[in-house]
């Protein structure tokens, strides 16, 4: 009897680790037409991850005060052991995180896995989202750089559009009627207390969805791709015969994370400043305005809108309809089918969504 | 019945739905209106005819304008109250006359001054000779660089000859300055901590520049010669930070690499399970 296995056996007879790998990993069977993208979930999970791990790492050396903060990041990039790979492996990741979570939920919106009994799980997915967003808009200001001083004021200064509470709401935001220290204390809370436990209850609430639901079947490569469930009662949607998630689908997941590790590797190494712009290695001044001053890409949409109309309030608005309106999704689309290219309506706003948003963005680089 | 229930429903559905669109979501509206701390002096004179809106176009153009320096820098007063920014009890200053123009700038550039009293332009202030601004020009003040000696500038005056054979023997020393200060900037550009280079260039620079109000030609040569050496140091260091960057892109080359192969391997080690 080898040691290891004389451990498990004491695991065992203590808490039945066997029939936990059983009924987790070998017996939980997934689809046998399950597919690649069914792994962006594991790869936002490890891109999480790394996120908590290197903002621990930096939180060594950062001081969340206006007057060294852009000192103590010049420094980790600078003299701390390996800071520059730590802080750019923050900051990539924080854009590649967004990427992969955009892809995500467009994989879930077009094999139609959000539908019914799945509303709660894309429910905590947006606002998984919307929370990511919120974390990257928090992190851009602790640098203190010029982007972030100005970035800041800009994205602040919008809530002013809202009638009567907006000029409240955004001193209640900076902590002070300008950006200054207060909002530096607010935004660093917020970037790494508040919102990355929000994050962190909320991936744990989704992924109890997923446990209770079951893995949904892929709509393509089947005779039958509409929604099976009633809606009479609970149901587990299991999918005996098909392949076990151990080790099958588990080597899927590495393959899937090993290709996003190279790819975020190769940006992290070869190019981290397509992230940055020369306004991010100045401190910052709020005596001097940088000419151009953008948000990150995953925000030029939303910027580009409110550029668009002559009135902020109407951009706001149409932005908060547009938001809720994919929100609920799951309470709108009440259809049966689920494959894409049998829901020609869908497939066209859809499409049509995601060419706008892409439109918008390159509009809004470019503007 | 069934009808009514649906229409219920849908009416219910709409109306939250109506409201929750009501309600803006504040993440992701980024971006529209700047706010702008500039003296009222930019924002009072910006709005005036020409002849006291060109000072401040000017100035945008210049090395204060790009440095942070505003016009209460040089003219003194009140940057923040628009009633009082032009009073003396402020301590606005407004133009001096010409012989207290090098007083003026010296109040910042002392060294500089100092050489300019010293030169031969020095000695002719107030009997006709130049002053800071005849060369630097006064609102758009442009970087010092050897471009300031040039024919069309010093023929207003005297003859090119003598400036001629300075500027020449200074060329080299000025070429290795703006290309250290290139890789400097390149380098500041991603993130690298250049604070003691940018010092150190500083400091060579300006003792380069001391040079520029001499006229002694051997003089000039000799200390050129100094400079050059100070200005290898630099380069040494920024050679040594050419090489860790490129060091770091090899170790990218390795580890992207191996998380390629590692891909490939778990992909062949899947399929062996199908």
């Amino acid at each position: 009897m080898t040691l290891i296995k004389k451990i498990v056996d004491w695991i065992d007879v203590r808490v039945g680790i066997r029939e936990v790998t059983e009924k987790e990993l070998t017996g939980y069977l997934l689809p046998r037409n399950i597919n690649a993208w069914y792994s962006m979930g594991s790869i936002l999970l490890f891109a999480f991850a790394l996120q908590v791990v290197t903002g621990m790492l930096l939180l060594i050396y950062y001081v969340p005060d206006a007057d060294k903060a852009f000192k103590s990041v010049t420094s980790i990039m600078n003299d701390a052991p390996y800071g520059w790979l730590i802080r750019m492996c923050h900051a990539v990741g924080s854009n590649m995180m967004v990427l992969v979570l955009l892809l995500h939920m467009l994989s879930v919106l077009f094999m139609g896995s959000y539908k019914k009994p799945r509303e709660l799980n894309w429910v905590t997915g947006f606002v998984l989202f919307t929370m990511v967003q919120g974390i990257s808009l928090t992190g851009y200001l602790l640098p203190w750089s010029q982007l972030s001083f100005w970035a800041t004021t800009v994205a602040t200064n919008s809530a002013s559009a809202i009638p009567v509470v907006g000029q409240y709401l955004v001193e209640f935001l900076r902590g002070s009627p300008l950006v200054g220290p207060p909002t530096l204390g607010r935004f660093f809370a917020l970037h790494v207390a508040v919102i990355p436990a929000g994050i962190a209850a909320l991936i744990g609430a989704h992924l109890f969805f997923l446990k209770r639901t079951g893995v949904s079947t892929p709509p393509f490569g089947q005779e039958d791709s509409t929604n099976q469930w009633q809606g009479d009662s609970y149901r587990y949607e299991g999918h005996p015969g098909g392949i076990p998630f151990f080790p099958n689908f588990a080597l899927e997941d590495l393959r899937s994370v090993a290709i996003y590790m190279a790819c975020f590797l190769a940006v992290v190494f070869f190019d981290p400043y397509l992230f940055f712009t020369r306004d991010s290695f100045i401190p910052a001044n709020p005596f001097v305005t940088p000419a151009h001053i953008k948000p990150e890409w995953y925000f030029l949409a939303n910027y580009q809108t409110l550029k668009i109309f002559p009135n902020e309030l109407i951009g706001l608005s149409l932005q908060g309809a547009a938001m809720t309106f994919l929100a609920l999704l799951p309470f709108i689309d009440r259809g049966r089918e689920r494959h894409p290219l049998k829901r020609p309506l869908f497939l066209v706003c859809s499409i049509g969504g995601v060419l706008l948003w892409i439109g918008l963005s390159i509009w809004g680089h470019l503007s | 019945m069934i009808y009514c229930l649906n229409a219920m429903n849908l009416r219910a559905r709409l109306c939250v739905f109506m409201m929750l669109a009501l309600v803006p979501f504040l993440l992701p509206s980024v971006l529209c209106a700047e706010e702008t701390a500039e003296p009222v002096c930019i924002q009072c004179h910006s709005k005036m005819p020409e002849k006291y809106s060109q000072p401040v176009t000017l100035w945008r153009g210049s090395i204060h304008a790009e440095n942070g320096i505003f016009c209460n820098g040089c003219h003194g007063g009140d940057p923040k109250d628009a009633a009082n920014a032009m009073s003396p009890a402020r301590g606005f200053l407004g133009a001096p006359k010409e012989p207290a123009i090098p007083a003026f700038c010296g109040r910042c550039h002392v060294g500089v001054m100092k050489d300019y009293l010293a030169s031969a332009h020095g000695r002719m202030l107030g009997k006709g000779g130049p002053t800071c601004v005849t060369c630097h020009g006064n609102h758009q003040v442009v970087k010092a660089s050897l471009e300031l000696i040039n024919e069309k500038s010093c023929s207003r005056c005297h003859s090119f000859e003598r400036a001629r054979v300075i500027r020449a023997a200074m060329q080299e020393t000025e070429s290795t300055i703006v290309a250290i200060d290139q890789r400097i900037n390149a380098f500041k550009k991603i993130g690298t901590d250049t604070e003691k280079l940018e010092k150190e260039l500083f400091s060579v620079r300006n003792s380069f520049h001391t040079l520029f109000h001499n006229v002694n030609v051997e003089l000039v040569k000799k200390e050129s010669a100094r400079i050059q050496a100070d200005l290898k140091k630099i380069q040494v260091v920024l050679d040594r930070l050419d090489a860790t960057y490129q060091r770091r892109k090899i170790a990218g080359a390795v580890v992207v690499s191996f998380m390629l192969l590692a891909a490939l391997a778990l992909h062949l080690l899947r399929k062996t399970f199908d």
